[in-house]
């Protein structure tokens, strides 16, 4: 893949002169970890770049909250930087859902054109990282248009698109090609040093194809016991990068706003004439685990699952959904 | 889909006609702007204005595009406001959606079809269909039973069908009532008086969940093979697009990879007639 570089100075001074033209979003420092924020002048020298990860995914980037879906919703262009791979990585299955041939979502899609995705290469993890566990890298080379990575005071940034490639010479003309073979030999140590990391922490969790296979054996006891910590907030689906359920909710005019959703919510299957196969709590707690390691990888080519961790970090009755596969797995 | 159309707007449909079936079930006769047509089987999202929209198989031809006919039960919020409304109104149509009935899959055979309750709406638009095509099949046998003989709909259609060349329909009640001489029991009892030649036929079943559980039993009992079965399925088909994922049934969206399934196609899944 092709690198070009640009100093640190000036890729921050560019961005401030970007910030005339577009919305710019980046991981910024917060009392608790990092989260996106819209960039101010003032926060350009505090974005986080080669560290995980964000607190919240990206998703609502692409997927609002709440949003009136009949009404035109004009995007203005974004910049996203300082993403990690996990996050890029479930933008493949939105993509699948959102703007499939047969009913192209045109908000969905809007934003999506309208917005360059800088990603961050991971240099180092967090406590529930496991990525490399589903064969996704802690870098990207798919789907972000450019991947960036700070080293030595230099800003070093990987071309994934071509439209990452048209961005890059408009705006960042200074940036020259990278092939000092010694940086390249850094990055790929850095590389390697993660991904070493990274299986080290997650020793013995079972790959993505596995999981589905033990989540799709476990009996009704497991899932009974599992699920009495769970207090159906939905905090796991919320947080989840790759969950995307929503419900549409009708207003006068026949305009329908869409809200996100969660399958772990009550009432989430229930038809009017009142069946409800999700009615128990087990049933839904276990449609979680059945619909990204089972039911979604069935239907869809990208991955339902991105290693992320975010779902153990948010649940607030401490469920470690990594443990419980551990636990399949023994 | 014509790509730039926002898929989650409702075209409008004036209201002209709601016609009394029984007292908890109503059809609405719509007008929809510009046309409207579909497959039988595929389903349309029918809103009340400000109120909110539900999933209905619409009950008319497909052969016919100027006007469309839901039959609604009284079950829920939506379908209450729906027995409200008074013909003049607007109401919005998104759709048609997923994949309705392969009728050209059928020439050549015997048709069996298995119906209970409010799952005749669907049927009747299925019987119109293969009316069109009747040429084309050996004989088409319907097997209807309703809680008690109040709750049929369509009562002419049933002494038509059984005017018309090669079709025959049958009713049964699980409750009886003074003025009803006929057959008395759940629908799969009627399945004792025909005679099928199995190995030529295929059979439909829509329904209660619980009917097309028993229903399929049944037919597996027979000797029908699971690829001879066509289910069509009810979920919580809330966006009909594959997206909101409220009908995901296994690997399945049920809006848009169904709602008409082969029972080949859904034995593997859990849960599906809950």
């Amino acid at each position: 893949m092709q690198y070009k570089s640009i100093k640190k100075e000036e890729w921050d001074n560019t961005l401030e002169n970007l910030l005339l033209s577009y919305a710019i979003f980046a991981g910024i420092p917060n009392d608790a970890s990092q989260d996106y924020e819209e960039l101010r002048a003032v926060d350009i020298p505090k974005i986080i770049y080669n560290k995980p990860k964000p607190a919240t995914s990206l998703k609502s980037f692409f997927l609002p909250v709440k949003e009136n879906v009949t009404s035109e919703n004009v995007v203005k262009e974004r910049i996203i930087i300082g993403i990690p791979n996990c996050d890029i990585e479930a933008l493949s299955i939105l993509d699948e859902i959102y703007l499939d041939e047969d009913f192209p979502d045109i908000n969905y899609r809007e934003r999506r054109n309208n917005t360059i995705l800088i990603s961050t290469d991971c240099i180092g993890i967090q406590e529930h990282c496991h990525c490399l566990t589903y064969d996704i890298m802690p870098f990207s080379t798919n789907t972000a248009d450019l991947a960036v990575i700070f080293l030595n005071g230099t800003m070093i940034l990987r071309i994934i698109t071509g439209k990452g490639e048209g961005f890059l010479s408009t705006v960042f003309p200074a940036a020259i090609a990278l092939e000092d073979e010694d940086i390249l030999s850094v990055i790929e140590k850095e590389h390697h040093a993660t991904e070493t990391l990274l299986s080290s922490a997650n020793k013995g969790l079972p790959d993505y194809k596995k999981t589905g296979n033990l989540v799709s054996g476990a009996n009704a006891d497991m899932w009974k016991r599992h699920s009495a910590r769970c207090v159906s907030c939905g905090a796991c689906t919320t947080i989840c990068p790759t969950c995307t359920c929503f419900l549409l909710i009708d207003k006068p005019g026949f305009e329908k706003v869409k809200q996100m959703d969660a399958c772990q919510y009550p009432g989430f299957e229930r038809v009017a004439g009142g069946g409800d196969g999700l009615f128990e709590l087990p049933n839904r707690f276990r449609n979680r685990y059945m619909c990204k390691y089972v039911w979604k990888p069935g239907k869809f080519r990208s991955t339902a699952c991105t290693g992320c961790g975010r779902c153990i970090e948010a649940c607030i009755g401490k469920i470690n959904k990594n443990e419980i596969f551990m636990e399949l797995a023994k | 889909m014509v790509n730039g159309r926002n898929i989650y707007k409702p075209i409008m449909a004036s209201l002209t006609d709601v016609i009394d079936e029984s007292p908890l079930i109503k059809t609405f006769v719509l007008v929809p702007e510009n046309g409207f047509s579909f497959k039988t089987g595929q389903f349309i999202e029918l809103s009340v204005d400000g109120i909110g929209e539900a999933p209905f198989t619409p009950s008319s031809s497909p052969l016919i595009t100027e006007k469309l006919e839901v039959t609604v039960m009284k079950t829920g919020y939506v379908t209450e406001c729906m027995h409200k409304l008074k013909p003049g109104v607007f109401m919005g149509i998104r759709g048609p959606f997923g994949r309705g009935y392969p009728i050209e899959s059928f020439y050549g055979k015997e048709v069996l079809i298995l119906g209970g309750g409010c799952g005749l709406a669907p049927i009747r638009s299925l019987l119109y269909a293969l009316e069109g095509i009747k040429d084309k099949l050996i004989k088409v046998t319907l097997c209807y039973g309703s809680k008690t003989p109040a709750d049929c709909i369509y009562k002419p259609l049933f002494d038509r069908l059984n005017k018309t060349e090669k079709f025959e329909a049958f009713r049964t009640v699980d409750k009886a009532d003074e003025g009803w001489d006929g057959s008395v029991g759940v629908v799969t009892t009627l399945l004792n008086r025909i005679k099928y030649d199995i190995t030529k036929s295929i059979a439909v079943v829509c329904g209660p969940p619980i009917m097309m559980k028993f229903g399929t039993i049944r037919l597996l009992e027979m000797g029908y093979k699971d690829e001879q079965i066509y289910l069509s399925m009810e979920k919580n088909m809330s966006c009909g697009l594959g997206k909101c994922g409220h009908c995901m049934m296994g690997e399945f969206f049920v809006c848009k990879d169904g709602p008409v399934f082969t029972y080949n196609e859904l034995k593997n899944t859990p849960d599906i007639w809950k």
